[in-house]
């Protein structure tokens, strides 16, 4: 029997995952098809929209109008994180999850730890998006039909609701979706990406003509503090950026291609966020996003006056919230199905239904988890949750990329992070400065449930290892 | 010429297969035998889904190896995974793709219904459990008759004449008898029905004379009328055996050359005992002008 740290340690072979994903490793090489600029707006399309409908309702009252260096901050971080963990995909022949990668590189027991941040980050960020999802749903009926689906139905209890019913429809009816097999073909993902900069582009156009220097005088009310702070929870709005870093192997030359392809998505979206942001702040005092719902829209009505263009924000919010939901759940129950094929969970989570050829199972499981997540808690600690699962993987990948160059130097990279050792160091300071000022309740929350997926691992995981079990 | 198959990934369906053999058997055409699963998902964020796919794909190896082995040796036969949004839009792609002139699934559920109201091409259809032995042929051919479908006969006739089958009409007169309470008496509608099947009778006859005038006419003809009070009572009426297989036609005609199925062609095809074919009226009506040109 292999001692707890071996076991906590132990890496699954590349050669196994390999076999499993059924890639050929002899002549290993996917064929080198992506140009940068099909990578640039695959992570724009990838990472822009849902988190800045949701997330200036929180993230201003913090930082006041400074809120604009909260985005600069929380994207830097973001690309530092996304370029440390294009070296650790690239080092990883076959394409998987950031799970996966940390299982072939830095060991079982970090990938048990670096899935809990995944489940954590894709459950509480679907719970996120389902709970403003109905704040434009609500904002839509009332605009269109003068009808809102009451209070007591449409918010969690903390927010003067029992159950938020509409997030719970939403979920399970992509839940349903999915288990018939569903999925979203190119194009329409195509279309949701150009349904969400067209909002987004509307609100800014129209915002502008509420533009009030007044609202800027007092920019920074909150200091640095209220700046970092408010990163945290706007780092949600980056999710997504990290696709990006998993395609190193089929873009042309993605030692320059890469990073390029990520600074350039980051750059286009940060830019798009900062516009909105900045509009928003300029066209509504800071005592007005406490608590609003529905915010972009709300702010597009007040400039206007009329209710046409809140409208046609919340329509478009509501159409690509719904395919984000769809998106963030599949990748949910995906995640649970590569941990069970691994005997790191019940091999329940890796039933396949024989006909739709779906894990139906898991996503009954995970439907009914999400449904609780956002029926009963308010979205801006969903989005506070949502951004430390991600943030402390991102952390666990840079570290993990340091302690690796020092562990197996010799391991083929098809992409090393330019600029070592800073990058790296850089994107650990940043991921810790954003984490510490997260309020409290957050980091508890957030260690009572690394604590209980160690335990799960100390009582369930590494006895059921399939790697365990394998080579005894 | 090409019989497209739809094999289940989960490896069941064995009466999909026993129906291709025996009609590609019979007509002489090769089988592409395809199993259909979900096509890459381009949204996925950081492919999360690596494992979920390899397994999907492993799935369908695997049922496509079963296939192979059930397969009688004489047929020849080509195995492919397909990927593609859901099960019928793929089945249409790789028949498609492959310029088939038949697509061959299992009984009656979501994917052959939607199959039927879609598909471009003939759909054959094994009835639920459908078994025949490893060298069966189609004998005779039915075409399900309601007195105004004479390219569907015209067009079954062809095709029972090129597979060296004979061919009947069969007309269902269905009729549920009214309630005790409507006061009229149970058999208030039997002079109707009676008149109705004098009628089918007779356009039947007439229609098998054109059948018999044709350049290749099979080899013996016969029409039929299978009463009863619901469609199941009527198809079991009729006398079946094995190599029998029925033809329905389309009931709706359209611009678009595809299946709408009507009511009762569903109705048949839920019902029939033996393998049924559901051609859309465009193709029958092809065959038709086909079947009646001078060689």
């Amino acid at each position: 029997m292999a001692s707890l740290g071996e076991q906590f340690l132990r890496r699954k072979p590349v050669g196994v995952m390999a076999e499993e994903t059924g890639a050929d490793t002899e002549g290993g090489e996917l064929k080198r098809t992506i140009t940068l600029f099909q990578l640039s707006l695959f992570g724009i399309g990838a990472t822009i929209g849902t988190g800045i409908f949701i997330v200036l309702t929180e993230a201003v009252p913090i930082a006041g109008p400074a809120v604009v260096f909260s985005f600069v901050f929380a994207g830097v971080v973001a690309g530092l994180t996304a370029i440390c963990y294009a070296e650790l995909a690239s080092a990883v022949p076959v394409s998987g999850s950031s799970y996966s990668y940390a299982y072939a590189t830095m060991g079982e027991g970090i990938a048990m730890i670096v899935a809990a941040c995944l489940l954590l980050e894709y459950g509480v960020s679907a719970a996120a998006v389902a709970v403003g999802w109905s704040q434009y749903l609500n904002e839509l009926l009332d605009n269109l039909f003068g009808f809102t689906i009451p209070e007591s139905i449409s918010n969690a209890p903390e927010a003067d609701g029992v159950i938020n019913l509409p997030a719970i429809v939403l979920i399970v009816l992509c839940a349903a979706l999915l288990m018939r097999g569903a999925s979203e073909s190119a194009k329409v993902n195509a279309v949701m990406v150009l349904i969400k900069i067209g909002v987004l582009v509307l609100f800014i156009a129209v915002g502008l003509t509420g533009w009030s220097s007044d609202n800027l005088s007092d920019f920074t009310p909150f200091g640095v503090n209220g700046i970092t702070s408010a990163a945290g929870i706007i780092f949600f709005s980056y999710i997504g950026l990290d696709a990006v870093s998993t395609a190193g192997e089929e873009v042309h030359n993605p030692r320059r291609n890469l990073p390029l392809a990520i600074i350039t998505a980051l750059i286009v979206v940060t830019s798009i966020y900062l516009l909105v942001a900045l509009v928003a702040v300029a066209a509504q005092p800071l005592a007005g996003f406490e608590g609003q719902e529905a915010g972009l829209s709300a702010i597009l009505e007040s400039v206007t006056g009329s209710s046409w263009p809140a409208s046609v924000l919340a329509a478009g919010a509501v159409i690509s919230i719904f395919s984000v939901t769809l998106v963030v759940i599949y990748g949910q129950t995906r995640i649970l199905f590569a941990m069970a094929r691994d005997g790191m969970i019940p091999p329940f989570f890796h039933r396949l239904n024989p006909r739709t050829l779906t894990p139906v199972p898991a996503t009954i499981v995970v439907a009914v988890l999400i449904s609780l997540l956002a029926g009963l808690l308010p979205i801006n600690f969903l989005a506070e949750m949502t951004s430390i699962g991600t943030l402390v993987a991102f952390l666990i990948v840079s570290i993990g990329v340091m302690v690796l160059r020092r562990t197996a130097p010799d391991l083929p990279r098809g992409f090393r992070v330019p600029l070592y050792p800073i990058v790296p160091l850089a994107s650990i300071a940043g991921c810790i400065w954003i984490i510490q000022d997260l309020r409290a309740v957050t980091i508890y929350v957030f260690f009572g449930w690394s604590a209980v997926a160690l335990v799960w691992y100390f009582f369930y995981g590494r006895h059921h290892s399939l790697l365990g079990r394998s080579s005894p | 010429m090409t019989l497209v198959v739809g094999f289940a990934p989960d490896g069941r369906g064995r009466g999909v297969l026993h129906l291709a053999a025996m009609l590609a058997r019979s007509t002489g055409d090769d089988l592409v035998v395809c199993a259909v699963i979900p096509a890459p998902w381009p949204p996925s964020p950081a492919r999360v889904d690596a494992e979920w796919r390899a397994e999907v794909e492993h799935l369908a190896n695997d049922a496509l190896d079963r296939a192979r082995e059930r397969l009688p040796e004489d047929i020849p036969a080509r195995y492919l995974i397909h990927h593609a949004r859901s099960a019928p839009a793929g089945l249409l792609e790789v028949a498609e793709e492959h310029e088939a002139n038949v697509l061959v699934t299992g009984p009656m559920g979501s994917t052959t219904g939607r199959l039927l109201h879609t598909s471009p091409v003939p759909v054959a259809i094994a009835p639920r459990g459908f078994r025949c032995p490893p060298d069966a042929r189609v004998t005779r051919v039915t075409a399900a008759y309601a007195g105004a479908d004479d390219d569907l006969v015209v067009a079954a006739a062809a095709v029972a004449a090129r597979v060296g089958a004979s061919l009947r009409i069969a007309s269902f007169a269905v009729r549920a008898r009214p309630p005790y309470t409507s006061g009229v008496g149970r058999t208030a509608d039997d002079a109707m029905l009676a008149d109705w099947v004098r009628e089918i009778e007779s356009a039947a006859r007439s229609t098998l004379e054109t059948v018999g005038h044709l350049p290749a006419a099979p080899r013996a003809l016969e029409a039929v009328v299978g009463h009863g009070e619901s469609w199941e009572e009527a198809l079991e009426d009729v006398e079946w055996h094995d190599g029998d297989v029925l033809v329905v036609g389309s009931s709706a005609a359209g611009p678009l050359a595809r299946v709408f199925l009507g009511s009762r062609a569903s109705k048949i095809v839920r019902h029939s005992p033996v393998p049924a074919v559901v051609v859309p009226r465009g193709v029958a009506v092809e065959l038709a002008e086909e079947a009646a040109a001078p060689a």
